[in-house]
């Protein structure tokens, strides 16, 4: 893949992203603009975990990601007639639901700062589970991985938004820098960084706090 | 070299570029570490666990599908109409707390105001029951002793300068002849006429009063 230079930044953002939409995004876009349930169903059914998890991941906590991600489909219901598949069905939701998160974050921040939740709303880490699916690994290596799951977890949050939704999107999600830039609306040079400084943010975030441990298992 | 451990932790680095990577890694222990680090922070954050959205969120996003859908079929897609029931649903919703109380203050003025309606029409007739009769003060004339409750006769006698030398009343009650050096004013003054109300009995609308008239003979 070529690394983008001051000539051809403009061209970089779309090289390899998906252009438009597929054959079945314009059948599920059509089925919505008519009004049709089953579109709606299957919007759903495709994109309800996956939304869930990029704002959980960027919220870290269960009931704001619940009413976020219902914000994100409420504006994909009203503004799939505005939609102008110049991207992927799901670069554009996954867009909406970046920034609803961050501006969730944004209202939570200046108004309930001093609020403490009572609740833990993360979903349960069933150690006993994650100890049962990894049979190759020791108990100490297992538990070891659970904390530091946890802890990694909890240090998404505490980083800049910026760099965390950049991870989120590339190592958690899983999509390309292409598509990441595409969803950021920003350049594949920006999203390297973005991600770069987001990592390193994460280990200095981990490996500064030695009674978490974190630090030992990296030693 | 951030750049390019990036991309070697990603294994995004053509072969050469990779060789010289690692090469350098193998000879400082700083960089080593580092991307060390970095590697298990990305294998950490691939390892975690999807995390499951709660069975509750489907059934409000259901419920949303549901409602929006509802919207666009009955505006036919248009923006202006949809804003247009936004408000107007907004506005209901405002104004349905003070429905009934409006709606009560509003029947409780319709039915006051109709009640009192009677007794402002009453009033303003009571006032035209007066009669206005002129009367004379007391102190400024010659008061006959007779109160005109029937007919009522008044003799005057009066020489060649119309001065009254002599008078005499007579009515049905009975008669007084008047001392006419007594006379203050050369005039007599019948005495006033009581309230209208002692005179005559009003009927359901109107009021009669009859007078009969007092003969002057010279």
């Amino acid at each position: 893949m070529t690394q983008p230079t001051a000539g051809n930044k403009g061209l970089s953002i779309l090289a390899g992203a998906q252009s438009g939409v597929s054959e079945e995004d314009a059948r599920i876009l059509r089925g919505l603009r008519a009004g049709i349930e089953d579109a709606y169903e299957e919007l759903i059914e495709r994109y309800e975990q996956s939304v869930y998890g990029i704002v959980y991941r960027l919220l870290g906590n269960q009931s704001d990601a619940c009413d976020v991600a219902q914000e994100v489909f409420l504006k994909v219901f009203r503004g799939v007639s505005a939609f102008r598949e110049q991207s992927s069905l799901r670069t554009w939701i996954y867009r909406i639901a970046v920034n609803e998160a961050h501006n969730h974050r944004r209202w939570f921040a200046r108004h309930c700062r001093r609020e403490v939740s009572l609740e833990d709303d993360r979903p349960e880490h069933p150690n006993s589970l994650e100890f049962a699916q990894d049979p190759g690994r020791s108990p100490f290596e297992q538990v070891l991985n659970s904390e530091n799951r946890t802890l990694i977890e909890r240090a998404l949050t505490r980083i800049n938004p910026v760099f965390s939704t950049a991870v989120v999107l590339r190592d958690i999600q899983n999509l390309s820098y292409e598509e990441i830039a595409e969803i950021l609306q920003v350049s594949l040079g920006t999203v390297k960084s973005r991600i770069l400084r987001g990592r390193e943010a994460l280990r200095r975030e981990l490996t500064q706090r030695p009674d978490q441990g974190f630090a030992e298992a990296l030693a | 070299m951030q750049r390019r451990s990036m991309d070697y932790v990603d294994g995004r680095l053509r072969k050469s570029e990779h060789s010289r990577i690692e090469a350098h890694l193998a000879e400082c222990q700083d960089c080593s570490r580092r991307v060390h680090e970095i590697h298990d922070v990305r294998a950490t954050l691939h390892g975690l666990r999807p995390v499951k959205a709660p069975a509750e969120l489907r059934l409000r996003l259901q419920i949303s599908a549901s409602r929006e859908r509802k919207a666009l079929i009955e505006t036919n897609g248009s923006r202006f109409l949809r804003i247009w029931n936004y408000w107007a649903f907004r506005l209901d919703e405002l104004m349905r707390p003070i429905t009934i109380p409006a709606t009560g203050g509003l029947f409780s003025s319709i039915v006051l105001f109709g009640a009192l309606a009677f007794t402002i029409g009453t009033t303003t007739r009571g006032v035209t029951y007066e009669v206005p009769v002129m009367y004379a003060e007391r102190g400024d004339a010659n008061l006959v002793p007779v109160e005109l409750r029937s007919s009522v006769v008044l003799t005057l006698s009066v020489d060649s300068n119309g001065r009254i030398i002599d008078y005499a009343v007579r009515d049905k009650a009975g008669s007084f002849s008047g001392d006419a050096t007594r006379l203050q004013y050369n005039n007599i003054s019948v005495p006033e006429i009581p309230n209208a109300l002692r005179l005559a009995m009003p009927t359901s609308s109107d009021i009669r009063i009859s007078f009969t008239p007092i003969i002057f003979r010279p």
